[in-house]
């Protein structure tokens, strides 16, 4: 087990660190070119949390597989902004067309942190999900479905923790994964000539197929800025 | 070590000069050397595999785990419990809010018994340190659930620690345990002599709803919310995982701005060992027991004609003077005191205004029964 955490460590870190590109999580398919090979992404929405991000994508032209790769950075609301955020390293490639319906994948390596009085967690994590839409140049629409794995985590305890909780709580890397949700949903967007305007929502469900998150649903506005 | 490489590559080059093969092979170790590196980095930090749901890792055990927590078996539950003072004189039995919460922020009443009382702290079933129960459990209690599952307990608790009938037993409830005290006591008005209540959040289970919702009212962007949520996608627990979902529970619970709670300062009252745990599953079946069965925990109250002493806090924005008042209109024969200065804990938990202002008034109300 702790050849796999530090495996999946240094896979996702690796992949952090050496691809250094975002990609956005809703693109148009139909409405990208080889002029046209960055993307920039901000959204606002709700994740876990109220939630605002921005992100960069490069776009790779490989025949009929494009395949776009990148990045996100999201944090939470709050008044204190860096203490939580999540980072998403992404590649996420067109696997079939046919006519206007495609179907694409996605993989990322995620890295995120939480603080709050007692306790600040850094988990490394891993999301695969697949879309299928309907793309044509001026809109899209598409359902997706993905799960998102908390691989392992660190955890480090507060003293307030220790002194009014637990004074004797274990920190350190905790092993197997300590969570894991599924996602579904829709998406969908309007394009123009170099923007995307994109939305998405859906539900969120734990890896037990029964309990539900304390905020069971996702959505997301966003713009895309193709340059 | 990166410095250690960098002068061990740079005398190489000095001493030798380098073909562009030789380049090459140099780039080849070095890439190997920081795969290395970052291998160890990593390796000793997972040096112990720790998994979250084992006891006693992020939580403090119960007394299913942990033998030599002070503990006594009722109603089939083993319980967190303790007691001080003289065993005759008259029992003080604090009951803890939630469901779910623990007695630990309530101990500074502990200095009652060295005013003549024996005082009385109990963890429910599925809170605290004591024994847990699956989900399943709670539910399957149906329509009666109350009384089997918090009633039946507190009278085993009184049961347990009573030494003659003509011991006097006073109950003082904090929030949910002021509702339970409240409900208790119009259920046996006759063996109850004295009811202490601090802000007991509703008796109608339409109030209670209310004042769940005032009290947990957090802005969309605020920090308490989002650290409520966020942390969702870093832990998740299956319905019974008590470890995975007390924890969790715990890290929301510790601060509350609405209610005015800032965390307890029990001075010398705490005990040896810090150990507070909240109870999820008790606290999330006890919820959607309430919402099927709507219950009344004022019902029977109007026939408890002792004086009740009921409290409520200055800082704790979803109990203003106007719900004190209505709350309180339950009780038929009541003294109301307003705790300045303090939140929905505080009146308890805070051991300057504890020893100041609450044990005097408590004292007080005692000698007048």
């Amino acid at each position: 087990m702790k050849t796999f955490t530090i495996k999946s460590i240094i896979l996702i870190a690796s992949f952090s660190f050496f691809q250094n590109k975002i990609s956005a999580q809703v693109i148009n398919w139909k409405n990208i070119s080889k002029q046209n090979k960055h993307l920039l992404h901000v959204n606002v929405g709700a994740e876990y949390g109220v939630t605002a991000g921005l992100g960069y994508h490069h776009l790779i032209p490989i025949k009929s597989f494009p395949l776009w790769i990148g990045g996100e950075f999201s944090t939470p609301g709050g008044n204190k902004p860096a203490d939580d955020f999540k980072l998403r390293v992404c590649a996420q490639i067109r696997i079939a067309a046919l006519n206007h319906f495609q179907f694409s994948a996605r993989v990322q390596g995620i890295s995120r942190r939480f603080q709050n009085q007692s306790v600040t967690l850094f988990n490394f994590g891993s999301d695969f999900a697949g879309t299928l839409g309907y793309y044509r140049k001026h809109w899209f629409l598409g359902a997706e479905a993905g799960f998102d794995k908390a691989i392992v985590t660190h955890f480090k305890h507060s003293d307030w923790y220790k002194e009014n909780i637990y004074f004797n709580v274990q920190d350190g890397w905790y092993e197997p994964a300590t969570g894991g949700n599924f996602y579904y949903g829709l998406q969908g967007g309007y394009s123009m000539k170099k923007v995307d305007i994109t939305l998405k929502a859906g539900k969120l469900l734990q890896q037990d197929f029964k309990s539900q998150p304390l905020l069971p649903f996702y959505g997301q506005l966003g713009v895309n800025f193709r340059f | 070590m990166f410095q250690t490489l960098q002068c061990h590559i740079l005398f190489n080059n000095k001493k030798t000069g380098l073909h562009l093969k030789q380049k090459y092979s140099m780039k080849k170790k070095f890439s190997i050397y920081v795969t290395v590196i970052i291998f160890s980095v990593f390796s000793s930090s997972c040096t112990k595999e720790r998994y979250i749901d084992e006891p006693g890792n992020l939580l403090p055990k119960t007394v299913m785990e942990d033998e030599n927590l002070p503990s006594l078996t009722v109603n089939g539950a083993k319980l967190h419990s303790e007691a001080f003072g003289p065993k005759d004189s008259t029992l003080i039995i604090c009951i803890h809010g939630g469901p779910g919460g623990d007695y630990r922020y309530m101990l500074n009443c502990k200095t009652l018994a060295t005013k003549g009382c024996r005082v009385v702290f109990y963890d429910q079933r599925g809170a605290g340190l004591s024994q847990r129960f699956p989900k399943s459990w709670y539910k399957s209690q149906g329509s009666d659930a109350l009384n089997k599952i918090f009633y039946d307990e507190l009278k085993g608790v009184i049961s347990h620690y009573k030494t003659s009938s003509s011991q006097k037993v006073i109950l003082l409830g904090q929030s949910w345990g002021a509702m339970l005290a409240t409900a208790y006591t119009g259920k046996y008005p006759n063996e109850i002599d004295g009811l202490i209540v601090a802000e007991p959040g509703g008796l109608k289970w339409d109030d209670v709803v209310d004042y769940i919702s005032e009290s947990r009212s957090f802005k969309l962007w605020s920090e308490t919310l989002n650290d409520a949520t966020y942390i969702d996608q870093f832990m998740t627990g299956k319905e019974d995982q008590h470890e995975i979902l007390d924890y969790k529970a715990g890290l929301m619970g510790s601060t509350n701005a609405i209610v005015g709670d800032v965390g307890s300062d029990l001075g010398n009252n705490a005990p040896s060992y810090v150990a507070s745990r909240s109870g999820a599953v008790v606290n999330a079946a006890s919820y959607e027991l309430g919402q099927d069965t709507k219950p009344d925990f004022s019902a029977g109250i109007n026939n408890f004609s002792t004086k009740t002493l009921f409290i409520y806090s200055s800082n704790n924005k979803a109990y203003p003077d106007s719900w004190a008042t209505k709350i309180s209109s339950a009780y038929p024969n009541k003294e109301i005191f307003k705790a300045q200065g303090v939140g929905h804990s505080g009146m308890l938990n805070q051991v300057d205004f504890w020893t100041t202002t609450m044990e005097p008034k408590i004292i007080s109300y005692i000698q007048s029964l």
